[in-house]
C-alpha cells in the first residue's frame, strides 16, 4: 500500500541532507588552508602560469559562483577533475566504490549473521555460563579499535601462520586475467580469501554492539503480554521463540543499524587503510593529504549517498516488518 | 451437587525478590461450577491476578506456587504435598509442564489478560493470531480454523469480519480488540474462561458493551467463567457467585445477592460503602481507611485489622479460619473473621486505629485525596 | 505518576526524590544521586570500570602535569617522567626490542624497559602511559562539548516542535549523513591539524546522538503533568526547559555520555592512526599502532600494547556506563 510511496517519500527527504553534505564539505574545503595553483606547479609559479591555471579551474571566480557552478555540475553527474590523478573524480570514485560496498555489505552480513544466533541464545541462557561469555565477548568487541584488531589479525593470521593475505581486496566479478588464476571459480575463491581478514576486523564491532542489543531486545520481547498469552494457549516454547518473538525483537537491531552505518563507513577508512585497500577509504585520505578539492567534495558526496541509502534501506526493511510504520508518519 | 469444574485449595504462591518474600496468594480456596460466573474481587495488591495466573501455571521468575491443589475436571493442574522430610514439592499426580500446555492451556481453560493493547502481537494480523490459536486447540485445519476465526469476530460483533480478519492489532480500538480476544478465548471452546480484569482498560460505555456481550455469550455457550475485578459494580452486573481477596487470602464467599444484601465480612462491607451507587448520594461515600499493606510481611492475627472499622484486641491475635456460614438450608457462604468465631471476639476491647474512629475524626477529612487512593476501589479506577 | 512541583520555586531538591516510575521505555526520570550511588555500589562490573576509569584519569592528570603545566613554570617537560623513570621522548635505548621476557631480532628484553621500546629507541610503558593523557582528555572535552549543543539543539527542537524542530533536526542529519571521521578530517585540515581541533571536530561529529537522545526524552517529559502545571501558572519556556523538563531527562544522558567517551576514545585513536591527532612526538596511543604498523613482521609486541591501553579504557568506561544503566533503568533489574 504505502511502501513505494515510502520509499519516494524518503527519497525526496534524502536530497536536502545530501545537498547538506555537499555544502559542509564544500565550505569546509574552501577554508583549508594552503593554494591549490602552488600545489600544482610548484612553489613559485609565474604569474602568467597561475593566472592560466586560475582560468582553467575556475578559481578566480567568487566563493559563491564557484559554488553553484560546482552543485550545477553535480545535477549533470559531473563531479570535476582530481588534481592528484588528472582523471574524472567519477572514474576514480567508480574504480573505488564497488570495493568499499563490498566490504560494507561484507561485513555487515557477518556482523548480522552472528549477532542474531549469538544474540538469542544469550536471551535464551540468560544469567548462565553461556550468557556471560557472550556478553563478555560482545563487551570487549563494543571496545576495541576496529583497526587495531585488524593489526592483531594479520600479525596472527597473515605473518605468524599464512591462513590469510594481508593486503588487498579482489572482487568476485573481475576477470581471471586480471588475477592471474585459472577460472572465474578461482576468482571467487581468492576474492573470498581476501575478503575474511578485512570483514572481521571492521565487522568485530557491529557483531557485538548487536549481539547486546539482541539479547537485550529478546528478553524485553519475551516479558511481553501477547507472549504470555501465546504461553496461555498452549503454544510450543520454540514456537514463541521462532515466531511470536521474533520478528518483534529485531526492530531494534534494524533501528541501530541504521545508526551504525555512519560509524562503519568510517571503520571501512581505517580497516582499508590497515590492509592497503583501494577503496573510497584510502581514496579520500589521499585526496585530502594532497589537498585534492574536487575529489575530497566528491567522495564525502558519495559516501554520503552510500549512507542515505543504507538508511532508506533500513527504514524500508523496519516498515517491512512493523505494520503499523506505513500508516503513521515515520519521524 | 456434582463436582465442581475447578477446585483451588490453600494456593500459596509466593514471589522471591532482593527485598523478601511477597506471599501474593497465602492460602486461598474457591470453586467454580460448569457454566458458572464466578468473581474474584479486591483491590490492587490483593492477589487475585497471580491467583488466577497460578490455576493456569503461568507464573513467572521470581515467582513460584509452593503450596495447594488446583483440581479442574479430575486433573491435578497444581498439585504440592510435603514430603516426610517436610519439604514442598510436586506430587506425582500433577501435570506435566508438556501435559499443561497440550491439554490444558487454551484447550480447556482459556484467558484474557487486561490490556487488549499489549496482549495482541503488533506484528501479525489479527485473523492470523485468532486462527493460530484455534488450530492449536481445536486440532482443526488451517481453512476450517479461518472458517470459525471469522465466525467467531462476528459473534463477538465486530462488523466485517472477513476483511477485518485482515487488519493488524493497531488498526482496531481498545473494545474491539477486547472483544477479539474473547473471540480468541471463546473460539477454543474451552470449559473454564479466566478473565482477568479484562475491562479495566476500557472507558465506561465500552465496558457496559463488553459485559453485555459477555452475559449473552455466557448463555449461550454454557462456559464457566472465573472473573478477576477490582470493580463491584461489574461483579453485580454479571457474577453469580463472588470471592473477595484481601492481601492473599480469600476473606468472603457467596452468591451475588448475598454478598450485597447480607454481607458479612467487614471489608466487603467496607468496599460496598466506599463505592458510588446511583442509589445513594456521594455525599454518603466512605473510603477504606489505610493502604492495604504489602505482602511480604503480613500483619499478624488476621490480616485486616489494621484498616477494619470493627477491629478489637483478639483480631491482633487470632488468625480467622475460612469456614461456611450459610443459614440451613440456604446457598454456601464462607468468611474468614473472628466474629464468626469462638475466640472471644465479643469480650475483647475495641482496637484503636485510624479505621475504628478511636483517633479525631478530623483525620479523615484532612487526609482527603490519600484517603480515596488509598480505597483504590471505584468504578474503574485504573490501578497498578 | 511524577511529583508535582507546583509552581517555578527553587525549593525544588531534585536529589531528595524518590525513584519516579515514567515512560517504561526509558529511565526513571526523577532518579536522585543517592539512590543512583547505591545502586552502582553493588554492581561488581561498574565498580571495576569505576577503577578502571579513575586509574586513567590519574595517569592522564600526571601526564598533563608533566607535559602541559611544568613548561608553563619554566620547568623541563617530563622531568617527572625522568625523576621517576625516563621521558617518553628519551630515544636512549636500542631500536624496536621485546618486552622483558622474549627476544627477537632486535634483541632480547630487558626489565628497564619492561614493555618494549618502539622504532626510535623509546621506552613503550612511558609512551602507553602518556598516551593516556590525549585518550582521556580528547574524549572528555569532545563528549562535553557534544553533550552541551546536543543537548541545547534536542531541547529546543523537542519542546517547540513544528517548524523549529524540522529544521534542527535536518541539520542533525545532515552533520550525521558525513561519516564522521571524513568530517572530522576535513574539519582538522581546514582549520588545523592539532589536538584543539581534534577535539571540537569529535565533539561537533557526536552533536546528533546528544541531540537526538534529549529531544526524544524532552517529547516524552513534555507531556507530563507538571510541565503543564508549571505551563499553567505561566512560567517561562525557557525556565521550563532549564529547570524541569533538562533536569529530568538527565538519566539517560549521564548512560550516553559515559558510553560516549569510551566512543569518543576509539575516534581519537582511529584519527592519530591516520595521521590527524597528535603531533609527534607527543605520545598518542593511535599514532603508536600507527608506527608499529611497518614492524608487524619482525617486533609484533609493539602493535599489542597500544591497543591494549585503548581497549581497557574503553572497557572501563563501558562498564561504568552499562552499570548505570542498569541502575537507572528499574525495569532491567527485575
Amino acid at each position: 500500500m504505502g511502501r513505494a510511496q515510502y520509499t519516494i517519500r524518503r527519497i525526496l527527504q534524502a536530497i536536502p541532507v545530501l545537498l547538506g553534505v555537499v555544502t559542509i564539505t564544500y565550505f569546509l574545503m574552501e577554508a583549508m588552508p594552503g593554494d591549490p595553483v602552488s600545489i600544482m606547479l610548484g612553489p613559485s609559479p609565474s604569474a602568467q602560469q597561475a593566472a592560466a591555471i586560475r582560468a582553467k579551474y575556475g578559481l578566480d571566480q567568487p566563493v559563491w559562483l564557484r559554488y553553484l557552478n560546482y552543485l550545477w555540475d553535480v545535477v549533470q553527474l559531473d563531479l570535476g577533475t582530481s588534481l592528484y590523478y588528472e582523471v574524472p573524480v567519477t572514474q576514480k570514485i567508480l574504480e573505488r566504490l564497488p570495493v568499499t560496498v563490498l566490504l560494507l555489505v561484507s561485513s555487515f552480513t557477518f556482523a548480522i549473521v552472528t549477532s542474531i544466533p549469538l544474540g538469542i541464545i544469550s536471551a535464551q541462557r540468560r544469567n548462565k555460563p553461556t550468557d556471560h561469555i557472550a556478553r563478555v565477548v560482545a563487551l570487549l568487541g563494543v571496545s576495541t579499535p576496529s583497526f587495531w584488531i585488524g593489526l592483531v589479525l594479520i600479525i596472527v593470521f597473515a605473518y605468524q601462520v599464512s591462513w590469510f593475505p594481508a593486503t588487498n581486496l579482489v572482487l568476485p566479478w573481475a576477470s581471471p586475467a586480471e588475477v592471474g588464476v585459472d577460472s572465474q571459480f578461482d576468482v571467487l575463491v581468492t576474492s573470498l580469501h581476501h575478503l575474511v581478514l578485512p570483514t572481521v576486523s571492521l565487522g568485530t564491532l557491529q557483531m557485538a554492539a548487536l549481539t547486546r542489543i539482541e539479547r537485550s531486545s529478546m528478553l524485553e520481547v519475551l516479558g511481553e503480554e501477547y507472549v504470555k498469552l501465546a504461553r496461555a494457549y498452549g503454544v510450543k516454547e520454540t514456537t514463541i521463540l521462532r515466531k511470536h518473538a521474533f520478528r518483534n525483537a529485531q526492530l531494534p537491531l534494524i533501528t541501530l543499524l541504521g545508526l551504525q552505518l555512519t560509524s562503519a563507513i568510517g571503520g571501512a577508512v581505517l580497516t582499508e587503510t590497515v590492509f592497503s585497500i583501494n577503496g573510497m577509504g584510502t581514496l579520500i585520505i589521499t585526496a585530502i593529504n594532497n589537498q585534492d578539492f574536487a575529489l575530497v567534495v566528491g567522495t564525502t558526496l558519495v559516501l554520503g549517498l552510500v549512507f542515505v541509502v543504507g538508511v532508506i534501506l533500513t527504514d524500508l526493511s523496519y516498515a517491512y516488518i512493523d505494520p503499523r510504520v506505513t500508516f503513521e508518519d515515520a519521524d | 451437587m456434582s463436582e465442581p469444574l475447578l477446585k483451588v485449595e490453600n494456593l500459596k504462591t509466593q514471589f522471591f525478590t532482593e527485598e523478601g518474600t511477597v506471599r501474593a496468594v497465602d492460602g486461598v480456596n474457591f470453586e467454580v461450577n460448569e457454566g458458572e460466573l464466578v468473581g474474584l474481587v479486591g483491590e490492587s495488591g490483593a492477589g487475585k491476578s497471580v491467583a488466577a495466573q497460578s490455576i493456569m501455571r503461568l507464573v513467572e521468575e521470581p515467582g513460584r506456587i509452593v503450596d495447594g491443589t488446583v483440581t479442574f475436571d479430575g486433573k491435578k493442574l497444581v498439585d504440592i504435598v510435603e514430603t516426610p522430610d517436610g519439604r514442598m514439592e510436586e506430587s506425582d499426580e500433577m501435570l506435566s509442564n508438556r501435559e499443561m500446555r497440550e491439554q490444558v492451556r487454551g484447550r480447556e481453560i482459556a484467558i484474557v489478560f487486561q490490556d487488549p493493547m499489549e496482549s495482541l502481537n503488533p506484528v501479525f494480523k489479527v485473523g492470523a493470531q485468532l486462527r493460530e490459536f484455534i488450530e492449536l486447540n481445536r486440532g482443526v485445519s488451517e481453512s476450517e480454523a479461518k472458517t470459525i476465526a471469522v465466525d467467531m469476530l462476528r459473534e463477538v460483533g465486530i462488523p466485517e469480519p472477513e476483511a477485518r480478519y485482515d487488519d493488524y492489532p493497531h488498526e482496531f480500538s481498545g473494545g474491539m480488540r477486547q472483544r477479539v480476544l474473547i473471540a480468541m478465548a471463546l473460539a477454543c471452546e474451552p470449559r473454564l474462561i479466566i478473565a482477568d480484569e479484562p475491562t479495566t482498560a476500557l472507558d465506561v460505555t465500552v465496558e457496559g458493551q463488553i459485559l453485555d456481550l459477555v452475559s449473552d455469550l455466557q448463555d449461550r455457550y454454557d462456559t464457566a467463567f472465573l472473573w478477576v475485578t477490582h470493580d463491584m459494580g461489574v461483579v453485580a452486573e454479571i457474577c453469580d457467585r463472588v470471592n473477595v481477596m484481601y492481601l492473599g487470602e480469600v476473606v468472603e464467599e457467596a452468591e451475588v445477592d448475598d454478598l450485597f444484601h447480607d454481607t458479612k465480612h467487614p471489608y466487603t462491607e467496607a468496599l460496598l460503602r466506599s463505592m458510588p451507587r446511583p442509589d445513594r448520594s456521594v455525599g454518603s461515600l466512605d473510603p477504606i481507611k489505610g493502604v492495604m499493606p504489602e505482602a511480604i510481611n503480613p500483619p499478624s492475627g488476621c490480616r485486616f485489622h489494621t484498616r477494619c472499622p470493627e477491629a478489637r484486641e483478639a483480631c491482633k491475635e487470632f488468625h480467622p479460619e475460612y469456614h461456611d456460614v450459610s443459614d440451613a438450608g440456604g446457598a454456601p457462604h464462607s468468611v474468614s473473621c473472628i466474629k464468626y468465631e469462638s475466640v472471644g471476639y465479643e469480650h475483647s476491647d475495641p482496637l484503636e486505629t485510624e479505621a475504628t474512629g478511636a483517633f479525631a475524626g478530623g483525620l479523615a477529612d484532612m487526609r482527603g485525596d490519600d484517603s480515596q487512593e488509598a480505597a483504590g476501589v471505584s468504578g474503574g479506577e485504573v490501578d497498578e | 505518576m511524577a511529583t508535582t512541583t507546583g509552581s517555578d520555586t527553587d525549593s525544588r531538591t531534585e536529589n531528595e526524590s524518590q525513584p519516579v516510575e515514567s515512560d517504561p521505555e526509558q529511565p526513571a526520570a526523577n532518579v536522585g544521586w543517592r539512590y543512583t550511588v547505591s545502586q552502582v555500589r553493588r554492581d561488581p562490573t561498574a565498580l571495576a570500570g569505576l577503577g578502571i576509569i579513575t586509574i586513567a584519569m590519574v595517569v592522564a592528570a600526571v601526564a598533563f602535569l608533566d607535559q602541559v603545566v611544568l613548561p608553563v613554570f619554566g620547568i623541563e617537560q617530563y622531568a617527572i617522567a625522568q625523576a621517576v623513570w625516563m621521558s617518553p621522548n628519551a630515544e636512549v635505548a636500542p631500536q624496536l626490542l621485546p618486552p622483558a621476557w622474549t627476544t627477537n631480532v632486535f634483541g632480547e628484553g630487558t626489565w628497564v624497559h619492561p614493555l618494549g621500546t618502539d622504532d626510535r629507541g623509546r621506552d613503550i610503558l612511558a609512551r602507553v602511559f602518556y598516551g593516556t593523557r590525549i585518550a582521556m582528555s580528547v574524549g572528555v572535552i569532545a563528549t562535553t562539548i557534544a553533550l552541551v549543543f546536543g543537548m541545547l539543539v534536542g531541547s529546543v527542537a523537542g519542546y517547540y516542535g513544528g517548524r523549529i524542530d524540522d529544521v534542527l533536526m535536518r541539520a542533525v542529519e545532515t552533520l550525521y549523513a558525513i561519516p564522521f571521521l571524513v568530517l572530522v578530517i576535513v574539519f582538522m585540515v581546514a582549520f588545523g591539524r592539532n589536538l584543539t581541533f581534534a577535539m571540537i571536530g569529535v565533539g561537533i561529529a557526536n552533536i546528533p546522538t546528544f541531540a537526538r537522545l534529549i529531544r526524544s526524552r524532552v517529547l516524552s517529559v513534555r507531556e507530563e503533568d507538571y510541565i503543564e502545571a508549571a505551563r499553567a501558572a505561566g512560567v517561562r519556556d525557557r525556565n521550563i526547559i532549564f529547570r524541569h523538563v533538562i533536569p529530568n531527562s538527565f538519566a539517560p544522558v549521564l548512560v550516553q555520555a559515559t558510553l560516549q567517551i569510551g566512543v569518543a576514545i576509539l575516534i581519537v585513536a582511529g584519527l592519530s592512526f591516520l595521521g590527524f591527532g597528535a603531533q609527534p612526538p607527543t605520545p598518542s596511543w593511535g599514532q603508536m599502532l600507527s608506527q608499529s604498523r611497518d614492524y608487524m613482521l619482525p617486533d609484533p609486541w609493539f602493535s599489542i600494547w597500544p591497543g591494549l591501553a585503548i581497549l581497557i579504557t574503553v572497557v572501563g568506561f563501558n562498564l561504568l556506563g552499562d552499570g548505570l544503566r542498569d541502575a537507572l533503568d528499574p525495569r532491567i533489574n527485575n
